[in-house]
């Protein structure tokens, strides 16, 4: 694995990535993965509270274009995360926390389906079932450990 | 014209604008009309917007008078402290004002603790800008004591909490201090723009399948977002000021998320847009609007994401 590691870091796009004074380089991915951040944690969060009985006047049929913004986002990020991961994949790869936002996303994207089913259902637009709440307020709290999992991997060095 | 100068034009603008929007709130009880209350209420929104500016152009002050003969750095401290915070309770009272002009489009009204509740907290701000104001006045302008009086460098009205020295050194003495403010920072923003966009795509019409009056329920939750990112960002303004008061990426970040707050208020303010049923388009002024929202916030995160890279902070 730390061969593989090494072998992604020194490529030569990576090395660009990591040492380029270019705004185009690392600032722009960065910048990049924040606004994908933004799609999908914004519209998880947006859609979780409308789920869980915020505005409840706005029809649930109204906000299905929501999802778009979530898997533009998520695409977004894939990439751009790829990126960043491989710019520093020595240090990153040996990081538990990153594991764990990787799991925490996965959680994030299986929690969205059944939601989503819903969401696009006729029967959205009459009552919100237990469950769908519950996956609800379960998908704000992933995508906001997600994005600590992300802050924090900045901070730790194992 | 540089920082220091735009801090002396600001200054003015929190101390008499909050005088004036209680004046017109006192005038609007006086007259019970609903029209001088929303004006008193986006005035007070926009000044607690421009008490921002007005508070890190202090730093740059700050900056410009720290060596020069005569000046005490303890006044200078004082007025730091007094400064912000006054600027808690403008910001405060700015929250509550904008409670007051969207409660207004909501079935059950305005609430009628609002406009008390604003009522109180500018009597509050306006005390404590004159405070802040009086200590600033003295730094460069000794003249202005009577005599016998002199300088306000001890007994402060903060507490000890609540002063930059402690804010700042908290931050840096507990290592979980910043990657938890910038965590915040970043749920914040992720609920702001999910908001944004929600709001901002339907008057596009990217689709309309919402009637705008109950998009507009959701319209808290940005605030919420706002309010979050304005606590932790002014933390990491006041814990590392010298980074960003002169850095020409946060220049431009600020003046994004100004014009983002003026969008705002057109939005909140203006009838055109919220009567939009199902299906409807926005007028194009209000899709022009929306579109430089959108623009503006993503500026926010650009310029925000571009301080340690145009500028230099960490």
């Amino acid at each position: 694995m730390d061969a593989y590691f090494d072998w992604l870091q020194n490529l030569p796009f990576s090395i660009w990535m990591s040492e380029s004074d270019s705004l185009w380089a690392y600032p722009l991915i960065l910048f990049l993965h924040s606004v994908g951040m933004g799609l999908t944690a914004g519209s998880a969060f947006v859609v979780g509270l409308r789920l869980i009985g915020v505005g409840n006047s706005l029809p649930l049929s109204s906000i299905r274009f929501m999802f778009r913004l979530f898997w533009a986002g998520f695409f977004l990020n894939l990439v751009t995360g790829s990126f960043l991961f491989a710019a520093a994949a020595s240090k990153d790869g040996h990081l538990a926390i990153y594991y764990a936002k990787l799991v925490l996303i996965a959680i994030g994207i299986l929690v969205s389906v059944p939601v989503r089913r819903f969401v696009d259902s006729d029967a959205s637009d009459r009552f919100v079932p237990g469950r769908i709440r519950t996956l609800a307020a379960l998908s704000v709290v992933i995508w906001t450990g997600v994005i600590t999992a992300g802050r924090v991997m900045a901070y730790v060095s194992l | 014209m540089n920082l220091v100068h735009l801090h002396l034009l600001l200054n003015h603008i929190p101390t008499i604008g909050t005088i004036i929007g209680f004046g017109l709130l006192l005038l609007a009880f006086a007259r019970q009309s609903d029209e001088l209350k929303r004006a008193s209420l986006a005035l007070f929104f926009t000044i607690a917007l421009a008490a921002l500016p007005t508070y890190m152009t202090g730093y740059a002050a700050q900056n410009a008078l720290k060596d020069r003969a005569g000046v005490s750095a303890a006044l200078i401290d004082q007025h730091q402290s007094s400064a912000l915070l006054a600027l808690m309770a403008m910001e405060a009272t700015g929250v509550v004002a904008w409670f007051g002009l969207w409660q207004a489009r909501r079935p059950g009204g305005v609430a009628r603790w609002n406009a008390p509740v604003v009522l109180l907290l500018s009597v509050v701000t306006i005390a404590l800008m004159a405070n802040a104001a009086n200590i600033g006045g003295q730094i460069s302008h000794p003249e202005i004591l009577s005599a016998g009086e002199t300088p306000a460098t001890e007994g402060a009205l903060a507490p000890a909490m609540l002063r930059t020295v402690y804010i700042a050194t908290f931050q840096f003495q507990h290592p979980w201090a910043w990657p938890m403010l910038e965590t915040l920072h970043f749920v914040g923003l992720s609920l702001l723009f999910g908001v944004v966009l929600l709001g901002n795509l339907r008057i596009l019409g990217v689709t309309r399948a919402a009637p705008l009056i109950d998009v507009h329920r959701l319209l808290p939750w940005g605030l919420w977002g706002f309010v979050i990112n304005s606590v932790t960002g002014m933390m990491f303004f006041v814990g590392a000021a010298g980074q960003y008061y002169d850095n020409p990426a946060f220049h431009l970040k600020v003046v994004c998320m100004l014009l983002a707050g003026a969008n705002v208020l057109y939005l909140t303010l203006f009838d055109d847009i919220w009567t939009l049923k199902a299906g409807q388009h926005a007028p194009l002024s209000a899709r022009l609007v929306a579109a430089s929202q959108v623009c503006l916030w993503i500026g926010v995160i650009y310029f925000g994401r571009m301080l340690p890279y145009l500028g230099d902070a960490f």
